[in-house]
């Protein structure tokens, strides 16, 4: 009775979905509306614009700044939602369960231990290459917080808490907000709007130094967002 | 409409991703695997709308000396890296409070749940 249910609710929701994917202008058609007005003018004019080569960071860090600001707002409410929710003592605890006790294979913690500097290299490319090259704030801080992870699970918790000094920690989780406060007002200062962009002949190098702190704020908030929500959540167990 | 669903079928392939992590929400009874399902729905529209932004033959949206047009549309990749973003946040409020849950209840069955109350 319930599978049937399911079924025909999937099936009532199938419907109008497939019919109107099917009215969609032709996949991947160099004249269809998504691709002919704003996203034009960013792709033509987006480098000179904007100070980077990569046109999506230009898109996410100077024309759409403020919904990236948003954005970085976004995750590091979520971090401060999951301590509240997580760190709160609660009334009454059900069962304590033993942590199952799995020791970490050597092989592993070696070879973690042997890449753990490469892949932080990795992740410092990334972030700071991400207006000339595919990568940027956001995809450089997940893999600082993989490598977070990756040690902590290899080298236990106390270890690995050393990677983010007790006393730095909150403003490095706070990194990314911060870093858009500050080039939003540098930006007042500047050039008279929050988070503008000097795009005058001689401040053009600022523009482009603005956009890798953003990066740089950005990727280092983020390890540290990733990394703490790990640590939060794996002390649950 | 199914000669424009194989025209379409990037697109066709999310609505059927998003159909799957819909059946997750509703027919599965552990609330992670729920969250799955939600994460996957999520997923769909990311697809979708990356999809959207693909043109024929189109170069990745980076200008410089080796760079030639035409490139793909910057517009959908850059929100939906918001998007992600945005996904990771909801992600880890709802496991904590799944975890919350399982501390305060013992359990995270949606059913068993229901007859607690």
């Amino acid at each position: 009775m319930k599978r049937a249910l399911v079924a025909a609710l999937l099936i009532v929701a199938a419907i109008p979905l497939l019919s109107i994917v099917a009215e969609l202008p032709p996949h991947a058609a160099p004249d269809s509306p998504a691709y002919t007005h704003v996203s034009a003018h960013y792709l033509e004019h987006g480098a000179e614009e904007a100070g980077a080569e990569n046109i999506v960071t230009d898109v996410i860090l100077n024309y759409r700044g403020f919904d990236t600001n948003g954005e970085v707002t976004v995750i590091f409410t979520a971090l401060a939602a999951v301590l509240a929710i997580l760190l709160l003592p609660s009334e009454e605890r059900v069962e304590e369960r033993p942590a199952p006790a799995m020791p970490v294979s050597m092989v592993v913690r070696f070879v973690v231990r042997l890449l753990a500097p490469f892949i932080a290299l990795f992740a410092v490319y990334v972030i700071m290459n991400g207006h000339v090259t595919p990568g940027g704030g956001f995809q450089g801080g997940t893999i600082l917080g993989a490598l977070v992870i990756a040690l902590t699970i290899v080298l236990g918790e106390d270890e690995a808490h050393r990677l983010l000094p007790r006393p730095a920690r909150p403003w490095l989780q706070a990194a990314a907000p911060l870093t858009f406060v500050v080039i939003g007002i540098a930006g007042i200062a500047v050039v008279g709007s929050y988070l503008g962009f000097p795009a005058e002949e001689p401040w053009q190098w600022v523009r482009t130094a603005w956009l890798v702190i953003l990066e740089i704020g950005i990727g280092v908030g983020g390890g540290a967002i990733i990394g703490t929500l790990f640590w939060t959540m794996e002390a649950e167990r | 409409m199914i000669e424009a669903l194989w025209n379409n079928l990037d697109y066709a392939a999310s609505v059927v991703l998003f159909l799957i992590g819909l059946y997750a929400v509703i027919a599965k009874n552990n609330l992670v695997k729920k969250f799955m399902g939600l994460n996957i729905m999520e997923t769909a529209v990311f697809a979708f709308i990356v999809a959207l932004g693909v043109v024929e033959g189109g170069d990745a949206p980076i200008h410089g000396p080796d760079a030639h047009p035409p490139f793909t549309n910057p517009l959908p990749q850059a929100l939906i890296l918001t998007g992600i973003v945005v996904a990771v946040s909801t992600t880890a409020l709802a496991l904590s409070l799944i975890i919350r849950i399982h501390r305060q209840c013992g359990t995270i069955e949606a059913d068993e749940l229901r007859e607690m109350e």
